[in-house]
């Protein structure tokens, strides 16, 4: 069955659905837009999407990244714009591609992500130190903590997995651009860096506060 | 305040509650519409979202010109802590407006128990909660609707207007006369006036209770002019050419019904005894087939639902139920869509149902024979046999199925245990039925729920008094006993909420001040386990002086004035008090379906008549007890 890749844009109110109710908005809009989707075989059917690295509920992502397979070949442009006329607001498709049958799957072939992060004035807890990123990147070890499934906590180094750390803006807050691993190999999170980070300039953050937009996949 | 909402969304658990933008929600010009309703949901999103009647006034509204309807639902704890943290109004879904802004909010009572929420979205939208103390402000007409609006008596003090019965006509009507008032610069005072003079609009201000010393209601009286004695609620004649909304806001975040709705029927003239909805939908209307698949067709392709639910009071008794479902089966089943029946009768037809629109018989089938015993299936006029109960769970087993759920009711009218040792011998007798039929013998299951009785108004048992709680626990103690072995499993519901919910029930309006002081206590979403806290609410009563006992227990006389009297159904008192005389008797009484009408009065009260889409219909009687 053909398979094809949607580059999409998850933006505005649709950055609060869940990755499991994505599943179903897109299936829905699918369905409403006539392009039937394969389903797994088995007792508890499912479509067939299959998406690069689920977006957490409230973080932006500009070009996220879903496989799909339907039941019978559509032009790339119109599968872009049916689906397009049907996706709620926030949802957008950019792009489609054709995927060869035997291609790994997008999250297989995941290696990283761009995001930019911001922080209005009210909620930066202090002045950043001049030069702070430069030396917080010049850290041999940047350690965290992170709970596992079953409840442990375990201690990582995310130093290899921040590829880069830069500051965008500090007109009206802090603005950040970060390239971080992601994927099976290294998966680091952009809230954890930045927690990493203003613990080391001696402040502490709200993750809350965090404004996340996923730029980019690669 | 956008920038801020953003802020609190990240904050807590599901954002996706409040933050809107579902496919089919509808966001028009705030300034160029004349008149703004919300409708208030007093229970989280994804049980509101479930809610037909919400799909329906949402499309009705939006499709005016001049009106528009938001939605907004009660903020789970989290995002309470959140608004109050940082002084934040309540907001509505669509246009992100805080509730004080719209002209008219719209509340709908399902359960008692959503109550205290209702105070506590008013008080998150910084609108007083009594009608009094808003009379002078400039603050919106507080409006509620639905099934506790038969007996509204309870939160009377909180509500501008309320509207009895179905809605679909009144919505329009209240917009109208809203629109009316304006025009000709009335106030408050004016318009509480003009919609009193309206069919089903019940102001409550404009009455006076008086109490007898024994704690009864003495006198309801209206003060003012046109303002009825006897408000009659709302009935809409022609279901079949009545407004169906087919572009039904799809849930962003998963609901407790995800699923098309299709009405395919308002109504249930079963006549069970105990059953509050079988009076205030009477009479029955059906719809046609022919109509349903349209709505049917349009609703799935504008939604991208992949499920269709027949909904009703009681789909299998639709009179073309069979045809219908093999119509849906046949134009969308090859699309992916399946089709679900939420009630089953109890009987081998209905099996023969689900087993059509099942291909995998991966969940259990559910059936309700109320009582465990034929007297009492009597006294409630609930038409179901044992045997009746046998073909069903013989039909299931052969299909396929090997877990079947019960349902029971406790506390019943004329109850003895020997009722409850006939829900326990239904059940063995069930299982031993499913181990003769069932090959995979592990898997048989039979489980045995059991709620408790709650009085209810407007039914033949409105005069009847609630077991108390001792009581209730001592049966289901005794239930728990009886129903253990391999292969039965028994649940049973918190008796404590059944109390709570038969003083409010039953309740006149000296309750308010215990509901709101139970609100004050920290009672919230009452309905649900987790947070239900009698602790609260004893309290509450305590400090109030109300004695909540006396509304749960207490056994009305034929002839007092009962604190809902002023308020009809549109069936006659003298027929309920003719049904609960029957009920005592154990005679039953026919189902007005089958072509006989035991007169209930509401034909002609309510000048409608029952329709059935096979073509009969029955001929009302004149309101007369026979
Ligand atoms: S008046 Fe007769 S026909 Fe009409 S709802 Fe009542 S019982 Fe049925």
């Amino acid at each position: 069955m053909p398979r094809y890749r949607i580059q999409y844009s998850k933006r505005g109110s649709s950055c609060y659905i869940s990755h499991l109710d994505l599943v179903r908005t897109l299936e829905r809009a699918f369905r409403r837009a006539g392009l039937p989707i394969a389903f797994s075989e088995g007792f508890n059917p499912h479509p067939r999407f299959s998406f690069a690295a689920p977006l957490p509920v409230g973080v932006e992502g500009l070009a996220e990244v879903l496989e799909v397979e339907l039941q019978e070949p559509v032009e790339h442009k119109d599968l872009a714009q049916r689906l397009n006329g049907t996706l709620p607001p926030g949802l957008a498709v950019l792009e489609v591609t054709s995927v060869p049958d035997n291609a790994p799957a997008p999250m297989a072939t995941l290696t990283g992500a761009g995001y930019v992060v911001h922080i209005d004035a009210d909620d930066l807890p202090g002045p950043l130190p001049e030069g702070a990123v430069q030396d917080f990147l010049d850290q041999e070890r940047i350690e965290v903590t992170r709970k596992s499934k079953d409840g442990k906590e375990k201690i990582r180094d995310i130093r290899p997995g921040i590829l880069k750390m830069e500051v965008l803006s500090q007109v009206s807050g802090l603005t950040v651009q970060l390239e971080l691993k992601t994927g099976s190999t290294m998966n680091v999170r952009p809230e954890e860096v930045m927690e990493a980070f203003f613990r080391f300039t001696g402040m502490t953050l709200d993750k809350a506060d965090l404004e996340i937009v996923r730029t980019r996949l690669f | 305040m956008e920038k801020q909402l953003d802020k609190i969304l990240r904050r807590v658990q599901k954002p996706g509650r409040y933050s809107g933008g579902e496919w089919n929600a509808v966001r028009k010009d705030w300034q160029s519409t004349d008149v703004k309703m919300a409708f208030a949901f007093p229970d989280v999103y994804e049980v509101g979202m479930s809610h037909l009647g919400l799909q329906i006034l949402y499309g009705m509204v939006n499709d005016r010109e001049d009106a528009l309807l938001e939605r907004v639902f009660a903020p789970w704890p989290d995002m309470e802590e959140q608004l109050r943290n940082t002084g934040l109004p309540l907001t509505s879904l669509e246009s992100r407006r805080p509730l004080r802004d719209f002209d008219i909010i719209g509340f709908t009572l399902q359960y008692e128990l959503s109550f205290t929420n209702i105070l506590n979205m008013l008080d998150l939208a910084g609108i007083p909660l009594r009608s009094a103390d808003r009379a002078g402000g400039d603050y919106p007409l507080v409006v509620a609707g639905g099934p506790c609006a038969f007996n509204p008596e309870p939160i009377a003090d909180f509500i501008d207007v309320f509207v009895i019965g179905e809605g679909e006509e009144a919505v329009n009507e209240l917009l109208d006369a809203y629109l009316s008032a304006r025009r000709s610069g009335e106030g408050r005072r004016d318009l509480l006036l003009r919609l009193a003079g309206c069919d089903g609009f019940y102001v409550p201000s404009l009455y006076r209770v008086e109490y007898n010393e024994q704690g009864t209601v003495h006198m309801v009286t209206p003060v003012g002019k046109n303002v009825p004695a006897l408000v009659r609620k709302r009935v809409v004649a022609d279901m079949d050419a009545a407004y169906f909304p087919t572009r039904m806001v799809v849930p962003a975040i998963e609901s407790v019904h995800d699923r098309a709705m299709l009405e395919v029927q308002r109504g249930c003239t079963r006549g069970c005894r105990f059953c509050q909805a079988g009076v205030i939908y009477r009479p029955v209307r059906e719809k046609e087939p022919q109509t349903l698949l349209r709505h049917a067709g349009e609703l799935l392709c504008s939604t991208g639902w992949g499920e269709i639910s027949l909904t009703s009071l009681s789909t299998s008794d639709y009179s073309r139920v069979a045809p219908l479902v093999s119509e849906l089966i046949k134009q969308h089943g090859p699309a992916g869509v399946n089709v679900s029946l939420p009630s089953l009768r109890v009987d081998a037809f209905s099996v023969g149902l689900a087993r059509e629109v099942q291909k995998v018989r991966r969940s259990s089938l559910t059936f309700a024979p109320e009582a465990g015993t034929q007297r009492l299936r009597d006294v409630i006029n609930k038409g179901v046999t044992e045997d009746n109960l046998m073909e069903a769970v013989e039909a299931a087993f052969t299909a396929g199925w090997h877990s079947i759920k019960l349902y029971f009711m406790i506390g019943l009218p004329t109850e003895t245990d020997e009722d409850l040792h006939g829900i326990a011998n239904l059940a063995r007798r069930v299982l031993n039925k499913g181990h003769a039929l069932v090959r995979a013998k592990g898997r048989l299951k039979v489980t045995v729920s059991v709620s408790s009785f709650v009085p209810k108004s407007h039914t033949a048992f409105q005069w009847e008094p609630q077991n108390t709680m001792a009581e209730l626990k001592r049966k289901q103690a005794l239930l728990r006993d009886l129903l253990r072995g391999r292969g039965l499993v028994f649940k049973w519901h918190d008796p404590q909420s059944s109390f709570l919910e038969a003083v409010l029930s039953r309740g006149d309006r000296r309750l308010a001040p215990a509901i709101e002081a139970a609100w004050q206590n920290g009672a919230r979403f009452d309905g649900w386990s987790e947070f239900f806290d009698l602790g609260k609410w004893q309290r509450a009563f305590e400090s109030t002086g109300v004695d909540p006992r006396w509304y749960a227990y207490h056994r009305y006389e034929y002839n007092d004035t009962l604190p809902w009297d002023h308020i009809s159904a549109g069936v006659s008192k003298k027929y309920l008090v003719r049904e609960h005389r029957r009920s005592m008797e154990g005679a039953i009484t026919p189902d007005c379906r089958n072509g006989r009408c035991p007169g209930c009065g509401l034909c002609t009260t309510l000048a409608t008549k029952p329709y059935l889409a096979g073509g009969e219909t029955v001929a009302p009687l004149p309101d007369t007890v026979q």
